[in-house]
């Protein structure tokens, strides 16, 4: 039964990480940008969903105002900062992305302090009993949302007119102009997007462990998530996020204690620390060795 | 032939270039006071050889200069009383000016059926029709319409840019070089076709090519630039490949 428990908690926050991990090959994709300040669209989210319900807003719209504010915060980032870089290199851009996750956990730190804060109760309390296992609201719902809103989200970039101009925007640039598609405005959707579903991903992180400038280390998870799924495809960040999350659970729940428990019969260490956080850089390293266009990526579908 | 093109151009022309001079990197000069028309319903032969100026002076219609660090730095570019120069591409698009980019530009990633709709989201009203009506004249496309556009040869990924272009019903169709690389039996596919979009849609069409000599027997009109400037302006049947080779070789 442990082993499904932790497949259950696994499913939940993997779905968080596949969303944020979406954001950042979303972004990638249109505008070849590698966004690091992700983590910190994930927790912006979950701050002004916290400010938005202490306002005694009804849950769905004090997160859905919070989804609308950070899509303007991700278009603005696009159009004020990265736009002026389109000439720089790569590295300049990478470290702006980094300049501003530290910009944006100041400022949540200037405005909500250093401490933990207790997220409201946006969901039923309580569980439902799913195989002799107690399953908390709380994961259900995140599973529920998180998932749902990636496959609607892949659903509208595969069928819908502007998911074809955000597929044409990413495949060719120069094609997508000559054919009449506004590319620059394409690359702020993408940015909007991002920001929108990563705001969700942290209110959803929010309500599973409480709130603190912590969300932001998500980024960091996410993107041996990306390296894993393939940076340019989304339905592998989507499979990837799922798997790191169960391999998470089941590292913590599982391997992390059997080992403590055969180390402590032979030698002196007591703990093997949190080798969960561990496992999703193991992973990446492991991937880059192996196979570095993760496991959908594409090496380029082209007849040379 | 010489007849045609001047009463031609004694109409407002479609599009209109007046003393424009292209700039790369605010340096390097690749056009200079290039004077250049196209009558409404025309098939102009732009001949050069390489680097005289014929992709920058289509870049520079088409708004997509700013793309590779070039800029119009004088002149006036009027297309159908809209002026070109520093105008966003995909408004000039929309204006109707179609180019068939220099190295098929399409998206690999994506079926041909797609890469069709995909032109077709400026003029969705028709795609339908003009689907159906890319489909009759190449052929080809209809049998590979599943098939991921990267996976095409030269010759059927020029086809798939061409029926791109002509996704948006454009009014003027500017083609860059669309032989090169290609096969003989391609490149007479390639200028049926274009023969047949100028001939049934009525739209103008500018071919940028090297040399070939089929084109001057289709042109109405023919310009051949030199290092950045307008060497010959003549009716297609007074330029002969002497000449060409004297201004190609000076």
């Amino acid at each position: 039964m442990l082993g499904l428990q932790l497949a259950i908690a696994g499913v939940a926050t993997g779905s968080v990480y596949a969303l944020i991990a979406l954001g950042i090959v979303l972004i990638y994709k249109c505008s070849g940008v590698v966004n690091f300040a992700q983590g910190a669209y994930a927790m912006l989210g979950a701050y002004i969903s916290y400010f938005m319900l202490r306002l005694h807003l009804p849950a769905v719209v004090a997160v859905l105002a919070a989804m609308a504010i950070m899509a303007v915060i991700g278009a603005a980032t696009e159009r004020l900062i990265l736009r002026r870089m389109l000439k720089a290199q790569i590295v300049s851009v990478m470290m702006v992305t980094l300049g501003l996750l530290i910009f944006f956990r100041a400022l949540c730190l200037a405005v909500w302090g250093p401490d933990q804060i207790a997220f409201p109760q946006i969901f039923p309390a309580g569980s439902i009993d799913f195989a002799g296992v107690y399953i908390t609201y709380n994961y259900v719902a995140a599973f529920a949302l998180a998932t749902t809103l990636s496959v609607a989200f892949l659903c509208f970039y595969q069928f819908t007119a502007i998911g074809l101009m955000q597929r044409c925007t990413a495949d060719n640039t120069r094609a997508a102009l000559a054919i009449g598609i506004h590319v620059s405005n394409q690359i702020s959707i993408a940015w909007a997007a991002s920001a929108a579903l990563a705001g969700l991903g942290g209110a959803l992180l929010a309500t599973l462990g409480g709130l603190s400038l912590t969300i932001s280390d998500i980024g960091l998870v996410a993107f041996p998530v990306i390296v894993v799924g393939g940076l340019d495809s989304l339905v592998g960040a989507l499979i990837a996020g799922f798997l790191l999350g169960v391999l998470e659970a089941f590292t913590e729940g599982m391997l992390t204690p059997a080992l403590e428990t055969v180390l402590r019969k032979f030698t002196s260490i007591d703990s093997v620390g949190a080798l969960q956080q561990v496992i999703p850089y193991a992973l990446l390293v492991l991937m880059l060795l192996l196979r570095p266009q993760g496991i959908f990526g594409r090496r380029g579908v082209e007849r040379v | 032939m010489r007849a045609e093109a001047q009463a031609g151009a004694a109409a407002a022309p479609l599009l209109a270039a007046r003393g424009v001079s292209v700039h790369y990197e605010g340096a390097i000069s690749a056009l200079e006071h290039i004077d250049f028309d196209v009558p409404q319903g025309a098939l102009v032969a732009l001949l050069g050889a390489n680097g005289a100026g014929k992709t920058t002076l289509m870049k520079a219609i088409a708004g997509m200069l700013p793309f590779e660090r070039g800029e119009v730095t004088a002149g006036e570019i009027d297309f159908d009383g809209f002026s070109c120069v520093r105008a966003h591409p995909a408004k000039i698009t929309r204006r109707g000016v179609a180019l068939v980019q220099d190295g098929r530009q399409c998206f690999r990633s994506m079926t041909v059926e797609e890469n069709l709709r995909a032109a077709a989201l400026l003029k969705p009203a028709r795609a339908r029709e003009m689907t159906d009506l890319v489909y009759d004249y190449f052929p080809m496309l209809r049998e590979m319409h599943a098939r991921a556009a990267g996976f095409l040869s030269g010759g059927q990924a020029q086809m798939l840019v061409i029926a791109m272009a002509l996704m948006g019903q454009p009014k003027l169709l500017l083609l860059d070089e669309p032989s090169l690389g290609l096969s003989p039996v391609m490149v007479q596919a390639v200028f049926d076709a274009v023969e047949r979009v100028h001939r049934d849609l009525g739209a103008s069409v500018v071919i940028a090519e090297q040399t070939v000599p089929r084109l001057l027997t289709i042109a109405t009109d023919a310009y051949v630039l030199s290092r950045g400037t307008v060497a010959i302006h003549a009716a297609p049947s007074q330029i002969t490949e002497d000449e060409l080779q004297r201004v190609y070789l000076s």
